[in-house]
C-alpha cells in the first residue's frame, strides 16, 4: 500500500543544508500576496466600509447608516430565503462535483484508448460553448408546451411540468443544468489526479484476487480523497456563484424568488437597484458565513485524510 | 465483452445528457428563422445565413482576438503566480505560513459580484479602463484554486526525490524548475485549461471594463444578440459555435498532457 | 554550520515582508478611496487643440447589434459625421439590461459617457443617481422651440421632468396586439375584425383553442426584464393608474379589474400559463393566436412568420369603457457632458438623431415609433414606408392616447417595480393567485418600501 507522503517542505527531514542562501519564500509568495491584497482584500475592505453607508457611488454625500443596511437585510425575508436556496443549490450540485465526475474519471482512466479520448472531448462540450448559449439552448429544450422535453414526455404520457417556471421544479432544474458543466470540469480535475496514480499497484491487487469494485472502492477512492476534499470544498464555496449565470438568463430569481440565491440577490441590489449599502452588507454576511463553513469543512476534511493514512 | 458494452452505453448516455444542449445549439445555428422553434433536429431548409450574419454583421474576429488575448494572459499570469506560490507554501517553513495560506484560500470566499465595482474603481485610477491590462490583471487575482491545486500536487511529491536533489546540491530554483515543474505537468495543464476556460467564459468583468461592442469579449458580444427588438437565436448560436473552436483546440492540445503518460521511473 | 535553510528564511522573511505589505496596502488604499469625491471630469468630450474635432462618446443598445438595427445605427452615425466633420462620435454597444449599470460605474470613476441611451423605466433612477445634464440647458432657445414644435407632445412629455425637458425622447414603443391571421381563419374568425375589448379577446382566444391545437392569447405582462409597461398600460386602460403621488395603487378597482382580467384569461384556458420568453417562442412558431407585446418586436415577428403564417396587428384592446390608454417603453437619450464644447456637439448630434432622417432610420431599420408627425406624413421620409408596412399603423393611431410612463421614484423605486411584477402580476397570471387579496397585500408591502426611503 502506498502511504500518502508527508509534506517535504517542513524542513524537518532535511539534514543537508542548501548550498547558497536563497531569498526565501518571499520571492515565491510576493506575487500572490500582491494580487490578493490589491484586487481582493482591498475591495473587501471597501465593501465593508460601504456596508455602513448610504451611498450610490456617485454623489458627494455619503451619510453614515450605522447598522441599518444589516437590519434591512435580516428583516426582509428575501435574503433568508435566498440563503436557504443557496444551501439547496450546493446540496444539489455536490454529487455533480464529487461522486459523478469521480466515477466518470475512473471509468475513463481505467480504459484508456481512442474511445476514451473521444469521450473526454465530447464531455467537455458544455463547458466550451458560451454559457449564455448553453442556457438558452436549455431554455429551448425545457420550453413548456412546445419544447423537446415537453413533447417527449407528453408522447410517453408522463407529466410534463413547466420545468423552469414552476416553483417546485425550478431550483432543481437550474441545479442540474449547472451540474452538467461542473461535472465536466471536475472530471478534468480527477483525471489530473489519476495521472499520478501508479497502475502497477492496481494490477498487483487484481492479481491478488481483489474484485474490480474492491479495487476501486478501497484503493482508488482513498487515493483521490484529497481531490475529493478539494472538489467538495470548491462546490461548497463556489456552488452559489456557479449557478449565477443560469439564474440570470433563465429565471431571474423567479418564480416568486424560488430560484434566487444570495449571489443573485447581491447582483440585483448592487447592479440593478444600486443599493450599494445592502449589497455590501450581504457581501460581508456571505463572506463571513462561508468562512465559518469552510473552517468546519477543513476540520472535517483533515480528519478524513488523516484517517486514511 | 458484455461489461464493455454496458460501460460504453453508460458513458454515452451520460455524455448524451450533458452534451445535448450543445448539440441542439449547433443544430439551431443552421435553421432559418421560421424553423428555429421546430422540434425536428435537422432543418428542413438548412441555411448558412446565420453564419453569414454572425461573421459579417458582428465583429467576430475582433472579439475572438480580444477574448483569446485576455484568456491567454490570465492563464499565463495565474499559472506563474500559482506555481511560485505553491512552491513557496510547500518548500519552506516559516511562522506565518498557516495564516498566509488561510488568507490565500480565504480569497475564494469573497463573492465576485462585490469585487467588481471596487476593482473597476482601482483600474480606473490606474488608467486601465478599456485596455488589455485592465481586462487581464484583476482576473489573475482569482488564483486561490490554482494555489490549492498545485500545492496539493506538490505535497504529493515524495520527499525522497527532493532529498536526492538537495544532496546533489540543487538550489530552490533548480528544484522548482528541474524537478517539481516537470512532475507537475498534468496538474499545470489541467489548471491552465480550467483557468483559460473560466476566463474565456467571464462576463461581468469584461462588461464593465471594456467599452462595449468591438472592444469587448465574446461573452459580452453574444449578449448583444438579445436585443430589445427580439432575440435572433440563429445568428447567436452560429456565433457561439464559431467561438467554441479556439477553446476546443486549447483543450484538445492539453488533453495529451493530462492523460497518464506518466512513467517517471523514480516515482515508485 | 548546521543552520538549515529554514532558520535563515525565518529571520529574513519576517523582517522584510511586513513593511512591504503595509506600504503596498497604503498606496493602493490612498489611490482608490478618493474616487467618489473627486469632482467628475464629466463626459470625455474632448476638443482637440485649436480647431481639432470634438469627440463625443455615445453608448447605445442599438449600436453593434448584428441585425438591420445595428446597421441602421451605424448608418446614422456615419451620415452625421459626414454632415458635421468637426464632430467625431465614438459609439459603444452595450446590451439594454446592462447599460445603466455601465454608466453608473463610469460615473463613479468620474468618467461618464457624453450621451447614453437609457430605458424609460430607469429615468427616475438616472435623474437621482447620475450627473444628468438637462437637454433644455444645452439647447439654444430657438432650436429648442423648434424641436418642441416638431416632436409629438406625448414624446416631449416623456422626456420632461418638472416641465423641463431633461431627456431627449428617442426610442419609444407601445403595446400592439399581434395576430396570427392563419389561426384566426382556421377558427372561423376574421383577422380584419380583431377584438376591441378584452372580453371579446377572451372569446376569440377560446375559439382558437377549440378549433386548433394552438394556444389562444398571451400578454407579455410578465417579462424577463421586469418591465411594468404592460401592467401600467392595462391599469391605465381600466381607468386608473398604477402609481400616483409616489404611492402604488393596487387596491383601486381599476388595478383589481385589470389583474382579474389577466387571471380570467389564464383560468379559462384562453391564455397558457407561461412566461413571455415562452410565449414569444410559441408565437414565432405559429402556435399562439394573439400576443400583446411591444411594437419593437415587429421585425422579429415578421421574419419568423415569413412562409409560416400570416401576421396581422391590431390596437391594444380596451376594457369596454373607452379606448385603451397604453404607455410606452424604449429609451431616451441622457446627456452627461460637462464642458461647453462637448455639450454643443451633443446637442447637434441629438438634433440629428431626432430629425426626420433620424426617425426614418429609427422606424425603418431599428423598429421604433416615429415621434415626428412631419416625418410620418412626408413622402420623402416615412409616408411610403408606412403605406407598404401597414402593420405599424394600429400602434401609431393609438399613439394619441399614450399616457406617460409613471416613474418609480426614490431609492427603492426599482425594487418596488420588481416586487409588483414578481409578487403580484406573475402569481396572478401564472399561479392562479387571487387578484383581490394579492393586490392588496403586495400594494401594502410596496407602499411600505416606498414610504420607508
Amino acid at each position: 500500500m502506498t502511504a500518502i507522503p508527508r509534506p517535504w517542505g517542513d524542513g524537518r527531514e532535511l539534514s543537508v543544508p542548501l548550498r547558497l542562501p536563497s531569498p526565501g519564500p518571499a520571492l515565491y509568495l510576493l506575487p500572490v500576496v500582491a494580487f490578493l491584497l490589491v484586487w481582493i482584500y482591498l475591495p473587501l475592505l471597501f465593501t465593508g466600509v460601504l456596508s455602513f453607508l448610504h451611498w450610490n457611488l456617485v454623489s458627494g454625500s455619503r451619510p453614515y447608516a450605522g447598522p441599518q443596511n444589516y437590519t434591512q437585510l435580516f428583516r426582509q425575508g428575501e435574503f433568508a430565503r435566498a440563503a436557504g436556496n443557496t444551501a439547496a443549490y450546493i446540496i444539489g450540485l455536490l454529487p455533480f462535483a464529487t461522486v459523478f465526475p469521480m466515477a466518470m474519471a475512473i471509468t475513463l482512466w481505467k480504459h484508456p484508448g481512442r474511445a476514451s479520448l473521444v469521450y473526454r472531448s465530447l464531455l467537455f462540450l458544455p463547458v466550451v460553448l458560451a454559457p449564455v448559449a448553453v442556457a438558452i439552448s436549455w431554455q429551448f429544450i425545457l420550453a413548456p408546451l412546445q419544447g423537446v422535453l415537453d413533447t417527449a414526455l407528453t408522447w410517453a404520457h408522463l407529466p410534463a411540468p413547466d420545468w423552469l417556471g414552476s416553483g417546485a421544479t425550478a431550483l432543481w432544474t437550474v441545479a442540474v443544468i449547472t451540474g452538467t458543466k461542473i461535472f465536466a470540469l471536475n472530471v478534468l480535475v480527477y483525471l489530473a489526479a489519476l495521472a499520478a496514480v501508479d497502475r502497477g499497484c492496481l494490477d498487483a491487487a487484481r492479481i491478488d484476487g481483489a474484485s474490480e469494485w474492491a479495487v476501486t472502492r478501497h484503493i482508488l477512492v482513498p487515493l483521490l480523497s484529497r481531490t475529493t476534499a478539494l472538489t467538495s470544498f470548491l462546490c461548497l464555496v463556489l456552488g452559489g456563484q456557479w449557478t449565477f449565470v443560469n439564474i440570470a438568463v433563465l429565471t431571474q430569481g423567479g418564480p416568486l424568488g424560488r430560484t434566487d440565491n444570495v449571489y443573485y440577490f447581491l447582483y440585483q441590489y448592487g447592479f440593478s437597484f444600486f443599493n450599494t449599502g445592502v449589497a455590501s452588507a450581504s457581501a460581508v454576511v456571505i463572506t463571513v458565513v462561508l468562512a465559518i463553513t469552510v473552517a468546519a469543512h477543513q476540520f472535517a476534511a483533515r480528519r478524513l485524510v488523516a484517517s486514511d493514512q | 465483452m458484455l461489461r464493455a458494452i454496458a460501460r460504453h452505453t453508460a458513458v454515452i448516455a451520460v455524455i448524451a445528457f450533458i452534451a445535448f444542449p450543445v448539440a441542439w445549439a449547433i443544430l439551431t445555428s443552421f435553421k432559418p428563422p421560421p424553423e428555429i422553434y421546430d422540434l425536428s433536429p435537422l432543418a428542413k431548409h438548412p441555411t448558412l445565413a446565420n453564419y453569414d450574419a454572425a461573421v459579417t454583421q458582428f465583429p467576430l474576429g475582433r472579439l475572438l482576438l480580444n477574448t483569446t488575448i485576455m484568456a491567454a494572459g490570465v492563464t499565463a499570469g495565474q499559472v506563474v503566480v500559482c506555481v511560485l506560490a505553491g512552491y513557496g507554501f510547500v518548500a519552506f517553513r516559516f511562522r506565518a505560513k498557516r495564516l498566509l495560506y488561510a488568507a490565500t484560500i480565504g480569497s475564494i470566499l469573497v463573492p465576485q459580484t462585490c469585487l467588481i465595482i471596487p476593482d473597476y474603481l482601482i483600474a480606473a485610477r490606474l488608467g486601465w479602463v478599456d485596455n488589455y491590462l485592465g481586462l487581464i490583471v484583476p482576473q489573475i487575482a482569482a488564483c486561490a484554486f490554482g494555489v490549492m491545486l498545485l500545492r496539493q500536487h506538490m505535497e504529493a511529491i515524495p520527499a525522497s526525490l527532493v532529498e536526492s536533489a538537495k544532496i546533489d546540491g540543487a538550489t530552490h530554483r533548480q528544484i522548482l524548475t528541474r524537478l517539481v515543474i516537470p512532475l507537475l505537468r498534468p496538474a499545470i495543464s489541467a489548471l491552465a485549461v480550467l483557468v483559460f476556460l473560466s476566463s474565456w467564459n467571464e462576463y461581468l468583468w469584461p462588461l464593465l471594463i471594456a467599452s462595449g461592442s468591438g472592444n469587448s469579449t465574446i461573452q459580452v458580444g453574444l449578449a448583444l444578440f438579445q436585443t430589445q427588438e427580439g432575440s435572433e437565436y440563429g445568428p447567436m448560436m452560429a456565433a457561439a459555435t464559431i467561438t467554441t473552436l479556439p477553446v476546443l483546440i486549447v483543450y484538445l492540445l492539453n488533453q495529451r498532457r493530462v492523460t497518464d503518460a506518466f512513467l517517471h521511473a523514480g516515482l515508485r | 554550520m548546521n543552520i538549515t535553510l529554514n532558520q535563515v528564511d525565518r529571520h529574513r522573511r519576517g523582517l522584510t515582508a511586513a513593511p512591504a505589505v503595509c506600504a503596498l496596502l497604503a498606496c493602493v488604499a490612498l489611490a482608490a478611496c478618493s474616487s467618489g469625491s473627486t469632482s467628475s471630469a464629466g463626459g470625455s468630450g474632448t476638443a482637440g487643440a485649436a480647431a481639432g474635432p470634438t469627440t463625443i462618446t455615445f453608448e447605445s443598445y442599438n449600436y453593434g447589434t448584428p441585425d438591420l438595427g445595428g446597421q441602421g445605427m451605424q448608418q446614422l452615425i456615419s451620415d452625421f459625421e459626414k454632415a458635421h466633420p468637426d464632430i467625431v462620435v465614438k459609439p459603444s454597444g452595450i446590451s439594454a439590461a446592462e447599460i445603466y449599470s455601465h454608466v453608473v460605474a463610469q460615473a463613479s470613476a468620474g468618467n461618464p459617457p457624453d450621451i447614453a441611451e437609457i430605458g424609460w423605466s430607469k429615468e427616475a433612477a438616472a435623474e437621482r443617481n447620475l450627473p444628468v445634464v438637462a437637454v433644455q440647458d444645452i439647447a439654444p432657445a430657438s432650436q429648442l422651440t423648434q424641436l418642441q414644435h416638431s416632436l409629438s407632445p406625448q414624446a416631449l412629455a416623456a422626456g420632461e421632468v418638472n416641465s423641463k425637458l431633461t431627456v431627449m425622447p428617442f426610442a419609444m414603443s407601445t403595446p400592439t396586439l399581434y395576430i396570427n391571421a392563419t389561426l384566426f381563419k382556421q377558427a372561423g374568425l376574421d383577422p380584419a375584425a380583431p377584438p376591441a375589448t378584452w372580453a371579446q379577446a377572451k372569446q376569440d382566444a377560446l375559439a382558437i383553442k377549440k378549433a386548433t391545437s394552438a394556444q389562444g392569447i398571451a400578454l407579455a405582462a410578465d417579462n424577463a426584464a421586469g418591465s411594468d409597461f404592460l401592467t401600467q398600460s392595462l391599469i391605465n386602460s381600466a381607468g386608473g393608474s398604477l402609481i400616483a403621488n409616489g404611492h402604488v395603487q393596487l387596491s383601486t378597482p381599476a388595478a383589481q379589474n385589470a389583474l382579474a382580467m389577466l387571471q380570467g384569461l389564464a383560468a379559462s384556458g384562453a391564455a397558457p400559463k407561461v412566461s413571455d420568453t415562452d410565449a414569444t417562442a410559441l408565437f414565432k412558431a405559429g402556435k399562439l393566436g394573439m400576443y400583446l407585446t411591444s411594437t419593437a418586436l415587429l421585425k422579429s415577428f415578421e421574419t419568423a412568420a415569413k412562409g409560416s403564417f400570416t401576421l396581422a396587428t391590431a390596437a391594444m384592446p380596451g376594457f369596454g369603457a373607452g379606448p385603451a390608454k397604453p404607455t410606452y417603453s424604449g429609451a431616451g437619450l441622457f446627456v452627461f457632458s460637462k464642458s461647453k464644447a462637448a455639450q454643443q456637439a451633443d446637442w447637434t448630434f441629438l438634433q440629428f438623431l431626432t430629425s426626420e432622417e433620424g426617425f426614418t432610420v429609427l422606424t425603418e431599420d431599428i423598429g421604433y415609433l416615429p415621434l415626428r408627425p412631419d416625418a410620418i406624413a412626408s413622402p420623402q421620409y416615412l409616408a411610403g414606408f408606412l403605406k407598404s408596412n401597414p402593420l405599424l399603423s394600429p400602434a401609431l393611431s393609438q399613439f394619441e392616447h399614450v399616457t406617460p410612463y409613471q416613474q418609480w421614484s426614490g431609492a427603492a423605486g426599482d425594487q418596488a417595480r420588481l416586487d409588483v411584477q414578481n409578487n403580484c402580476v406573475v402569481p396572478v397570471m401564472l399561479n392562479g393567485a387571487n387578484p383581490a387579496t394579492t393586490c392588496v397585500s403586495v400594494g401594502n408591502q410596496v407602499n411600505q418600501l416606498l414610504g420607508a426611503q
